[in-house]
């Protein structure tokens, strides 16, 4: 059954464009130009998975509204924040509303595609139950690659999709120092370095409310981070 | 000039106040002295005209003029106070003037001078003669040859007496006369009413004379003659019988014009000769008013009393001169001021003519001192000058504080204006005095208005960046994605060729963007930021190892202290300030040259260099590298640059409580960047 994603962009030409290459990629797309449309179509019916804007036509913050709500319809469905806007307040602002993923409209189709697809492994892995075949252990890191869940000493983690694959190619080979630009083709995005800075701060955060003696990734100056045991 | 100076400048122009007032003093007074000369000269009509309704108590002879001539032994005779002792000193006569000289045709030397009591006339002879030749007894002045003084009086009846005077010792004589004696001769026989008293010194002799009034008519001859030469001093009576009148003050006058005047003036009557006939009235001393506190007030520096131009004048005690004597023993009267002689009095002198039967035969000189004109003219001056600099000083002052007051606010405003707007483009918009309903708080309403403006305008600038990257995003994105979708459909190898160009378009366009809201970035993390303690000269060995991976181009040497430096910092942050300066090395570090990372600890900070092998930096340019926007370079690479770079450095040292400096190495070698960082 092909999955249903729904698109609220409301600049048309980028739209069509993205419904265009996940049509491609084998989805069923829809395509909403506001929230109030948007919202009525979700009342009747959830797609599986949505990619939101925040700026829809004259509501600034019209994503962030939107994404409540359809929070408040599914506590499940996969959320991707697509904005031109970079900012490291509309980030948090977004991810702490429950998106998954928040990306800049940098991002090209085929990594957007990625994303869209590894949400959804991401969901069919947690549908599945119980296959540790995946799972990489680092000390009290425990990494599910399926379900692309993060435990430390058994409690989870909740990191966004960017924040999982960075912890994931840092996680992999502990004491190499990966650069931005390696974490960044990791997780299939296209940042700058203070967004990548961010990135990590934020991770070190999340990892920081379980244990506040986390240490574990360290800033080589110049160079990038690893992960150290 | 400042506007206090200007302002107190103008101010000084009320100083035409007292300037004016003395203009008006000195008209005043020249008003006064005009009126004061017309009554004085009044006065001395009045009194003239009184005179010559009477002239037999003005004159001796009312009819007869007689010219005084001091060649053919004319004297004036001085009235004196008292009786003077007979002793051949006239020290106590009382008058100030000397003898006259007497006439002579030889060289013998003889002044007499002549005074009067109401009984006695008095003669004072003084002969040069230090060779004294006694008088032979049973002398005879046609045979004996002796030192004498012959003595012809005409006596009031118009009869002449002939005496003669000579002493075989000097002292108490009498005069001597020849009479028949019974033996048919002449002899010399004594007028024992006629005292003398002869005093031999070793110039010569002095010899006291007095006559009894009722002796004397109007006229008199003295003839002094030395006994071993025969020469002779003085008058003969039988070679000129012309001379010797005696001129003198006419009895009673000098009460008489008592009557008519007032205190401190001085009326004088004189004859045709200008001698005295009467005077009555004294010049007071002490005039009202005090002129001598007068003359020293302070304002006399401004306004002296020119008495320069004044003639002098003065009154001795036989004879009158001066200009209104002159003029009014011509037939016109006359005004005059006049300084005196002894002593710095100044005098008001008015002379009328005395005309008897229409010939003037003398004058009236009336004498006034002036010090009570110039004590009131002094008081009026002293009142203005004190008013009009009471007021000149206050309207200085209150010019003056006025000024000053005008000057702090302009100060107040030139000073906001000055820092409005600070080294890195912000502006500040309080503007003081902009409250004010004047002229000064309308200059200040418009600097906040064009200081708005231009912070509108700064705003738009700084923000441009940031809006440009953000608006550009969306088309961008949609050109990207279209690419993208073009690419999934298939195309022909051509095809292929002209999307990946417009690929790397706009991967260019990218970059551009990011780079143009770093700024915008940089200050959104520096918010966010959290310090935490920094070990420097780690952070500076690992960013280091890594630029020399990163570029190979370039040479890198690292200076550290050899213990770990610690600040409190946000490394992200310090990192990215490192990363700014090194790039900005690299593009200028020529190919093969050295980049030198310095790290040294001095006084309370670290200070952090990045020096650079290559062109110096222009001296213009040193102090504004830093500013946001600035960007200055000739060769332009394919990376975009925005003049942000060194912008970040300094708002990464600023957020630390550091600074940032550009310099020039000493030896022209290069550019150094230097970043204060303060020690924990």
């Amino acid at each position: 059954m092909k999955k249903h994603i729904a698109i609220v962009e409301d600049e048309p030409a980028l739209r069509e464009n993205y419904a265009a290459a996940l049509g491609r990629y084998g989805y069923a797309v829809k395509t909403y130009g506001n929230r109030k449309n948007a919202m009525q179509a979700f009342q009747i019916r959830l797609p599986d998975l949505a990619i939101i804007d925040i700026s829809l036509e004259d509501e600034a913050e019209g994503g962030f509204d939107l994404c409540r709500d359809l929070r408040a319809l599914s506590a499940e469905l996969p959320i991707i924040f697509l904005t031109a806007r970079d900012s490291e307040l509309d980030a948090v602002s977004g991810l702490r509303l429950g998106a998954d993923d928040f990306l800049t409209k940098d991002v090209s189709l085929p990594h957007l595609a990625a994303r869209v697809a590894a949400l959804f492994r991401r969901i069919d892995a947690l549908r599945r139950p119980g296959d540790a075949a995946e799972i990489v252990r680092r000390g009290a890191l425990a990494i599910d690659g399926e379900k692309m869940q993060t435990t430390w000493n058994g409690s989870p983690v909740a990191l966004s999709l960017t924040e999982f694959w960075i912890v994931h190619a840092l996680a992999r080979n502990p004491g190499h120092v990966k650069n931005r630009q390696q974490l960044m083709d990791a997780a299939n995005v296209v940042l700058d370095d203070t967004t990548i800075t961010s990135h990590i701060k934020r991770v070190r955060r999340k990892f920081q409310q379980c244990d506040p003696t986390f240490d574990a990734i360290q800033t080589v100056y110049g160079m990038g981070y690893r992960w150290v045991e | 000039m400042s506007i206090r100076l200007q302002l107190l400048l103008v101010a000084l122009t009320t100083l035409i106040l007292p300037w004016a007032g003395c203009q008006y003093a000195r008209e005043l007074e020249a008003a006064l002295r005009d009126s004061q000369e017309q009554s004085l000269l009044a006065g001395a009509r009045t009194i003239a005209n009184a005179l010559s309704a009477q002239p037999q108590r003005v004159f001796r002879d009312p009819d007869e003029v007689t010219r005084f001539v001091p060649g053919r032994g004319d004297l004036y005779v001085y009235p004196l106070r008292g009786a003077p002792l007979l002793d051949g000193y006239r020290d106590d006569w009382g008058i100030a003037a000397d003898p006259v000289p007497w006439p002579t045709a030889t060289g013998y030397a003889a002044r007499v001078q002549a005074g009067s009591t109401t009984r006695y006339l008095y003669l004072y002879i003084e002969v040069d003669d230090p060779h004294f030749d006694a008088e032979p007894s049973d002398v005879h002045p046609e045979r004996d040859r002796f030192d004498r003084v012959d003595l012809d009086l005409e006596g009031p009846d118009g009869s002449r007496a002939y005496y003669f005077f000579g002493t075989s010792a000097p002292g108490l004589i009498a005069a001597q006369s020849i009479v028949n004696g019974g033996d048919g001769r002449d002899h010399a026989a004594p007028e024992p009413r006629i005292q003398a008293y002869w005093l031999q010194s070793a110039a010569g002799y002095h010899l006291e004379v007095r006559i009894p009034a009722n002796f004397l008519g109007a006229r008199l001859w003295i003839e002094a003659r030395d006994g071993q030469t025969g020469a002779s001093a003085g008058v003969n009576a039988l070679h000129d019988p012309d001379g010797g009148h005696l001129f003198s003050k006419t009895a009673g006058l000098d009460e008489l014009l008592g009557t008519f005047i007032r205190d401190g003036i001085r009326a004088t009557v004189i004859d045709s000769n200008a001698l005295k006939l009467g005077v009555a009235g004294n010049l007071g001393d002490g005039a009202p008013g005090d002129p001598a506190a007068a003359a020293q007030s302070w304002y006399r520096w401004f306004m002296p009393i020119d008495a320069s131009s004044f003639p002098p004048f003065s009154s001795p005690p036989d004879r009158l001169g001066g200009d209104s004597v002159t003029a009014a023993l011509a037939g016109h009267p006359h005004a005059q001021w006049v300084r005196s002689t002894d002593g710095e009095q100044l005098l008001l002198t008015a002379a009328a003519p005395l005309a008897i039967d229409g010939k003037t035969r003398g004058a009236v000189l009336l004498e006034e001192a002036a010090d009570q004109l110039l004590s009131l003219r002094d008081r009026a001056v002293s009142r203005l000058f004190d008013f009009t600099l009471l007021a000149t000083a206050a309207a200085v002052i209150v010019t003056f504080g006025f000024a000053t007051w005008i000057s702090l606010r302009l100060g107040r405003l030139r000073d906001a204006a000055d820092s409005a707007v600070s080294s890195d483009g912000k502006i500040r918009l309080d503007i003081p005095e902009s409250t004010r309903a004047d002229e000064i708080g309308a200059l200040a309403r418009g600097f906040e208005r064009l200081l708005t403006r231009l912070n509108e305008h700064t705003q738009y600038l700084r923000t441009l960046g940031g809006k440009l990257s953000h608006e550009l995003r969306t088309p961008l994105t949609i050109v990207r994605s279209s690419l993208d979708n073009l690419e999934a459909e298939g195309m022909s190898q051509d095809q292929r060729l002209y999307v990946n160009r417009a690929r790397d378009g706009t991967l260019r366009l990218q970059s551009i963007l990011s780079a143009l809201g770093a700024a915008a970035r940089v200050e959104e993390s520096i918010r966010q930021a959290e310090f935490i303690n920094v070990d420097l000269r780690e952070l500076l060995a690992s960013a280091v190892a890594a630029y020399q991976d990163g570029f190979k181009d370039a040479r890198f040497a690292l200076e550290t202290p050899a213990d770990p430096c610690f600040i409190r910092g946000a490394p992200d942050l310090l990192v990215q300030l490192l990363d700014k300066l090194v790039d900005n090395a690299v593009d200028f570090c020529p190919l093969g040259g050295t980049i030198t990372v310095l790290l040294e600890r001095r006084a309370g900070a670290y200070v952090l260099q990045v020096q650079n092998d290559g062109p110096p930096i222009p001296p213009a340019l040193l102090g504004r590298l830093f500013e946001s926007l600035f960007e200055q370079r000739q060769d332009r690479g394919d990376k975009p640059h925005f003049g942000l770079g060194l912008y970040i450095v300094r708002l990464i040292a600023e957020f630390h409580g550091g600074a940032a400096v550009a310099a020039n190495r000493p030896d022209g070698g290069g550019a150094v960047f230097a970043i204060t960082l303060p020690l924990i």
